[in-house]
C-alpha cells in the first residue's frame, strides 16, 4: 500500500521525469532490439523499422504504462475538468442558472443549518460537556429543572457519583459607571461552578470554595464580551472594581471568548457568587418556604452512568420532599415533583431551544425541499443539454469510450456545478444568517448567538453539496449514455426523445408537488401571523409609547418610589406632543406580571392557575391612555390613591364573570392569599386585554391603584400616547426622567407595536423565512417548466412543422403544447397537495386561527401552482403556433 | 523467433519476477531472458512488457534503478524486492499445484473413472 501511494506521489509531483525516463526505456528498449535485429544481418534502417513494428503502438503501450502506476486516472480526470470547464464556458447562461440555482439551495441550507448548530446542536464550550447532568425533577417528556439551595445542599452531599456539582441561577445587576447606571446580565453561582464545569478562563481565575464563605468583600468573573465592551480587553482589569447594585467589587477572572455562558442565545455579563447574594438576601441559603430558579448541575465521575447516579439523586429528591417544612412544593403540581430526573446538560439549557427546535426542524425541512426543487432544475438542464449532446456521446462510444468512462465525465461536469455552487453557497449563507439574525432583533432581549460558519457547518455544505453534485448528475449520466448507437449517430435521435423526455417530465411535475408543499407551510405560517396580528388585542395600539423604569439597586430609597414614578408622570405629561399618560406594573403583550391567588369561598382546585388572577397595579389615566374601555361601573380617582382611601379595584370581564357569574360585580369584595384580611372592592369593569402574548386567551385580571400597592414596586412602565410617531418624543423623554431622578434606570423604550411585534419573533421568523423560501421553490420551479417545455417544443419543431404543414391550425398546435403543460401540472398538483396534507402536521402548534389543512389555503395554493405552471408553459406553446412551417421542416 | 508458444493470461507477471530474481535486468533484458529461460518456448508480447514492469514496480515486488547496459548505454534496470521474492514462491507454489492437478486430470483413462 505504501510503496503504491508513494509510486503515485512520485508520479504526480515528478511528472516530467516520469515522462522522460519512460521515452529513455522505450527508445532504449526498441535501440537494443535493433542492435540485435542488425547482428542478425539486417541492414540498419530496417532493423530499426522491424524493432519499432514489433515493439508495437507507442503512445498506446505508454498509456497502459501510465494507467499501471494509477497516473491515467488523473490524467482523466483533469481531462475531464478542463473539458468541464470549456463547456461551462461556452454555455454561461446555462452556467450561470445551474450555479445560482445550487448556491440559493446549498446556502439557504448552510444558513439554516448554521443556525441549528448554534441553537440545538453545539456542546457547551466547557472541558468534557457529555459528563454533565441537570438536575431536575417530574415525569414527562420535560421535567423541571427548578430547585432551591438547601435541596442543593443535600444533592452535595450524595458521594461517589459525582465529580463536583455546582449550581446557579440568572440574575442582572445595575451596573454604576462614569456613564450612569446600565443593566448587565448576570449569574449567581456556587463557588465551585467554574471548576466543575471547567470554565476556560482568558486571565485570572475562576471562583473557588472560599467564594461561598461569607464576605464583605465581593468578588466577580466577567466575561469576554463584557470585558471587550467596558474595557477594551485591557489586561488590567483584574487590579479594578466595578460598582454593581451600589456595591463595589473586585474583578478576579475573566472567561474565555469561547465560552457564551450554559444557555445558548445569552452570554452573562458578570458572574458572582450565591454569597455574595446572600448579604441582601441573608435567608436565601437556607430558607425551604421559597422555591427558586437555581438549576442544579453536576459532573458525573468516569464510568458513572447518569442511571446509577439518578438512584441516590432520587433517594435525596424524595427524601427532601417528605419534609414537613418541604411539603407545600409538590401541593399545586404533585407529578411534576414525584421524582427526581437529569437532562443531559453536554449542549445547554435553555428557552431558546424549546421555543426554536421545532421551529428549526420545519425550516430545515423547507431548505432541504428548496435545495431538491434546485437539484431537480440543475438535473433537467443537465439532461436537456445532453440530449443536445447525444451525437457526440455515441461517438466517442463508438470510438471505444466506455460507458463508465462516459458517466465519469458527465459527473465531473456536475461535481463541478455543485462545486461552484457550494463555494457561492457560503456567501448566500453568510448573508443568509445576518439577515436571519436581524429578524430576531425585534425579540425583547438581543440573541446572542455564534452563527458563523462553523467547522460542522461547513462539513455539512461540504457533505450536501458533493451529495447533490453526485444525485442530479447521475440521472442525466446515466440517461444520455444509454444510447442506442446506429439512430443517435444518424440524424433519427429525435425518436428518442419521447422516452427520455418524459422523465423530464416527471422531475418537472416532481417539482410542482415540492413546491407546492413549501407554499402551502408558507402560507399557513404567513396567515398564522395575519391572523395573531389582525386579533383585537382590547387595546388601542398605534402612537403609543412604553419607557420601563427601574429603580432596583439604585440609591432610591424603597418608600420613595411610587412618589419618583409620579413625579416622572407628571413630568412627562407636560411634553409637547403627549397627549396622554400613565403608570402601570405590566403592559399588554408581554411576559411580566404577576398572577396572584385568590382567597376562594371553596377553592375547587389545588392548581394555583386555576385559582388566580393576574394583577396590575396601575395609576388612574390608565385606561384611558391605553383606550381600554370601561364596561360597567367606574375607574380610578385621585381619591382612591390616598392612603386612608377605602381599597378598590378594577377587574375584567373574565374576572367578572368568574368571580360574580352572572351577578353584577360591581360593589363585591375580594382578597388575595398572603394578605387575606384587606377586602378589595370591585369598582368597576372593563373589556379583556390580552397579556402574556396573542395566543394566550386574557387572563381573570385583577387592577388596583399603584399608590396603595402592598409593596411599592421596584419598577414601573410608563405609557405615553402621542399625537405622532412616538419614537420622536423618545430624546425629551430620557431627558424628563434624568431630570427627576439621574438613578432612575431606563431598562427598555419601545412603542407598544414594537412590544406586540417581539411577542411576535417566531411566527415572524417562520413566516419571512418560509416566505422566502416558498418564493424561490416557485421560481424555481417556473424556470424549470419554462426550460423543460421550450426545449420539448424546440426539439418537437420539425414535427409541428410537418402537422401544421398538413394543415393543422395554429390554435390546435398551442392546445397540443398547453396540453401537455396541463397534464404535468396537475399530476405535480395533486402529488403536492397529498404531501402538502401530510407534511403539515407537524406545523399545529406554530398555526393560529387555522388548521393546519385548511381548505381555503391549500386550495388557494394549489390553483396558485397550477396558473403559474400555465403561465410558464404558455411562452413556449406559443412559439409552437407561430412556427414557420417551411423553417421548421428545413433546419434540422 | 521459431514457434512459440501464447501466455497464459496471468502469467507474465510471475515470469518477470523470476527473470529479474535471477539477476538484475533491463527492460529488454526481461524479455530475452524469459525466451532463454523457456528454452524459447515462450513469446513475451512486446506491448504487455513494460506496462507489467510498471505495476509490478507500484505494487512494490520489484524495483528498478537506472544503470549502464552490456554496450555501456544508460539502460533502468530491475531488481526483484522482498515482497516480489515472496510473491514469486507463492505463485510459483500456486503454479505447480495447478499444473499437476491439470496433467492429472488429462491424462486419466477410462478405468481410473
Amino acid at each position: 500500500m505504501w510503496s503504491r501511494l508513494r509510486s503515485l506521489a512520485g508520479m504526480l509531483f515528478r511528472r516530467d521525469r516520469f515522462e522522460r525516463e519512460m521515452r529513455d526505456e522505450v527508445s532504449f528498449h526498441i535501440e537494443a532490439r535493433a542492435e540485435d535485429l542488425a547482428r542478425e544481418g539486417l541492414p540498419p534502417a530496417e532493423a530499426m523499422r522491424r524493432a519499432r513494428m514489433e515493439f508495437g503502438t507507442e503512445d498506446a503501450i505508454k498509456d497502459d504504462c501510465r494507467q499501471s502506476r494509477g497516473v491515467r486516472w488523473f490524467d482523466e480526470a483533469s481531462n475531464d475538468l478542463r473539458y468541464a470547464l470549456r463547456l461551462m464556458r461556452k454555455t454561461p447562461g446555462f452556467t450561470a442558472a445551474a450555479v445560482l440555482s445550487l448556491a440559493l439551495g446549498i446556502g439557504a441550507n448552510t444558513a439554516i443549518f448554521s443556525l441549528m448548530d448554534a441553537v440545538i446542536l453545539r456542546t457547551l464550550p466547557v472541558a468534557s460537556p457529555q459528563e454533565l447532568v441537570f438536575f431536575a425533577h417530574g415525569t414527562g417528556e420535560r421535567p423541571g429543572a427548578s430547585s432551591n439551595y438547601p435541596l442543593f445542599e443535600r444533592y452535595r452531599a450524595i458521594d461517589g457519583m459525582f465529580a463536583g456539582i455546582t449550581a446557579f441561577s440568572p440574575t442582572g445587576f445595575k451596573l454604576t459607571s462614569n456613564d450612569g447606571i446600565e443593566n448587565v446580565t448576570g449569574l449567581w453561582v456556587n463557588g465551585s461552578f467554574h471548576g466543575v464545569l471547567g470554565v476556560p478562563m482568558a486571565i485570572g481565575r475562576g471562583f473557588s470554595s472560599d467564594s461561598d464563605q461569607p464576605t464583605d468583600r465581593p468578588t466577580a468573573v466577567i466575561s469576554d464580551a463584557f470585558w471587550l465592551r467596558r474595557f477594551g480587553r485591557d489586561p488590567s482589569v483584574l487590579d479594578r472594581s466595578i460598582t454593581l447594585d451600589g456595591r463595589s467589587v473586585a474583578i478576579v477572572g475573566v472567561t474565555a471568548p469561547a465560552y457564551t455562558g450554559l444557555v445558548p442565545g445569552t452570554n452573562p455579563d458578570v458572574t458572582m457568587p450565591i454569597a455574595v447574594r446572600a448579604i441582601t438576601e441573608p435567608t436565601y441559603l437556607t430558607m425551604h418556604d421559597t422555591w427558586t430558579d437555581l438549576t442544579i448541575v453536576g459532573r458525573l465521575k468516569p464510568g458513572v452512568s447518569a442511571a446509577a447516579a439518578l438512584a441516590p439523586v432520587d433517594v435525596a429528591f424524595r427524601q427532601y420532599m417528605s419534609e414537613e417544612e418541604n411539603k407545600w412544593i409538590a401541593k399545586g403540581n404533585p407529578e411534576a415533583f414525584a421524582k427526581a430526573a437529569f437532562v443531559p446538560a453536554s449542549r445547554g439549557s435553555g428557552v431558546l431551544r424549546r421555543q426554536y427546535e421545532t421551529a428549526l426542524k420545519v425550516l430545515m425541512g423547507m431548505v432541504a425541499i428548496v435545495l431538491l426543487i434546485a437539484s431537480v432544475n440543475v438535473a433537467n438542464l443537465l439532461l436537456v443539454r445532453s440530449a443536445a449532446r447525444a451525437k457526440e456521446v455515441a461517438i466517442r462510444m463508438c470510438v471505444g469510450g466506455g460507458r463508465a468512462r462516459l458517466i465519469r465525465q458527465f459527473l465531473t461536469e456536475s461535481l463541478l456545478l455543485a462545486l461552484f455552487g457550494g463555494v457561492l453557497a457560503l456567501v448566500v449563507a453568510q448573508w443568509g444568517t445576518s439577515a436571519i439574525m436581524s429578524l430576531f432583533n425585534a425579540a425583547e432581549t438581543p440573541l446572542l448567538l455564534d452563527v458563523s460558519p462553523s467547522p460542522l457547518a461547513l462539513a455539512f455544505t461540504a457533505t450536501i453539496t458533493l451529495a447533490t453534485g453526485i444525485a442530479f448528475g447521475l440521472v442525466p449520466a446515466f440517461a444520455s449514455t444509454q444510447v442506442d448507437l446506429t439512430p443517435a449517430l444518424n440524424h433519427a435521435v429525435v425518436r428518442r426523445f419521447s422516452r427520455r423526455w418524459s422523465s423530464s417530465h416527471a422531475l418537472v411535475a416532481a417539482q410542482i408537488g415540492l413546491s407546492i408543499v413549501v407554499l402551502a407551510v408558507a402560507a399557513l405560517l404567513g396567515r398564522t401571523l395575519y391572523n395573531l396580528k389582525s386579533i383585537d388585542a382590547g387595546f388601542t395600539p398605534g402612537n403609543l409609547l412604553l419607557v420601563t423604569l427601574d429603580t432596583y439597586g439604585t440609591p432610591i430609597p424603597e418608600e420613595a418610589r411610587v412618589a419618583t414614578f409620579r413625579e416622572v408622570l407628571e413630568r412627562v405629561k407636560t411634553l409637547p406632543g403627549v397627549e396622554k399618560a400613565s403608570l402601570s406594573r405590566s403592559t399588554p403583550i408581554h411576559t411580566s406580571g404577576n398572577a396572584r391567588a385568590l382567597v376562594l369561598p371553596a377553592a375547587t382546585s389545588e392548581r394555583i392557575e386555576d385559582n388566580a388572577a393576574f394583577t396590575n397595579p396601575i395609576s388612574a389615566e390608565y385606561f384611558d391612555t391605553m383606550g381600554i374601555r370601561l364596561l360597567r361601573g367606574r375607574t380610578f380617582n385621585s381619591l382612591d390613591d390616598a392612603e386612608s382611601a377605602q381599597h378598590v379595584a378594577v377587574v375584567n370581564e373574565t374576572m367578572a364573570k368568574f368571580w360574580a357569574g352572572d351577578r353584577d360585580p360591581i360593589g363585591m369584595t375580594l382578597a388575595f392569599k398572603g394578605n387575606p384580611k384587606d377586602q378589595i372592592t370591585i369598582v368597576g369593569v372593563v373589556e379583556d386585554t390580552y397579556q402574556m402574548n396573542l395566543r394566550e386567551a386574557p387572563p381573570r385580571t385583577v387592577y388596583t391603584p399603584v399608590a396603595n400597592a402592598e409593596q411599592p414596586p421596584s419598577g414601573l412602565t410608563l405609557e405615553l400616547r402621542t399625537a405622532r410617531n412616538p419614537g420622536a418624543i423618545a430624546a425629551a423623554v430620557r431627558e424628563a426622567v434624568r431630570g427627576v431622578n439621574r438613578s432612575i434606570v431606563i431598562r427598555y423604550m419601545r412603542t407598544i407595536d414594537q412590544q406586540i411585534n417581539a411577542s411576535l419573533v417566531r411566527e415572524r421568523v417562520l413566516a419571512t423565512l418560509s416566505a422566502g423560501f416558498a418564493f424561490l421553490a416557485l421560481t424555481l420551479c417556473a424556470i424549470g417548466l419554462y426550460g423543460v417545455m421550450s426545449y420539448t417544443v424546440t426539439r418537437r419543431s420539425r414535427e409541428i412543422g410537418i402537422r401544421m404543414a398538413l394543415g393543422a391550425a395554429r390554435g390546435r398546435v398551442l392546445r397540443q403544447v398547453l396540453s401537455q403543460t396541463f397534464v404535468i401540472a396537475v399530476t405535480g398538483t395533486i402529488i403536492g397537495v397529498i404531501a402538502a396534507m401530510m407534511a403539515t402536521r407537524t406545523l399545529d402548534t406554530f398555526l393560529y386561527g387555522l388548521s393546519e389543512r385548511d381548505p381555503a389555503t391549500i386550495g388557494g395554493v394549489a390553483i396558485a401552482l397550477l396558473v403559474i405552471s400555465m403561465a410558464a408553459g404558455l411562452l413556449p406553446a406559443r412559439r409552437a403556433a407561430t412556427l414557420d412551417p417551411v423553417q421548421a421542416i428545413k433546419t434540422e | 523467433m521459431g514457434k512459440t508458444a501464447e501466455l497464459l493470461p496471468g502469467t507474465l507477471d510471475m515470469l518477470i519476477l523470476k527473470a529479474v530474481s535471477l539477476k538484475p535486468l533491463h527492460g529488454y533484458g526481461v524479455l530475452l531472458r524469459i525466451q532463454q529461460i523457456s528454452g524459447e518456448a515462450l513469446n513475451v508480447p512486446q506491448g504487455s512488457l513494460y506496462p507489467a514492469l510498471y505495476r509490478l514496480e507500484h505494487q512494490g515486488l520489484i524495483a528498478a534503478e537506472w544503470g549502464e547496459s552490456e554496450n555501456k548505454r544508460k539502460a533502468k534496470f530491475y531488481t526483484v524486492t522482498a515482497a516480489g521474492r515472496r510473491r514469486l514462491r507463492e505463485e510459483t507454489a500456486e503454479w505447480n499445484k495447478l499444473a499437476a492437478a491439470i496433467g492429472t486430470a488429462l491424462n486419466a483413462t477410462p478405468d481410473e473413472v
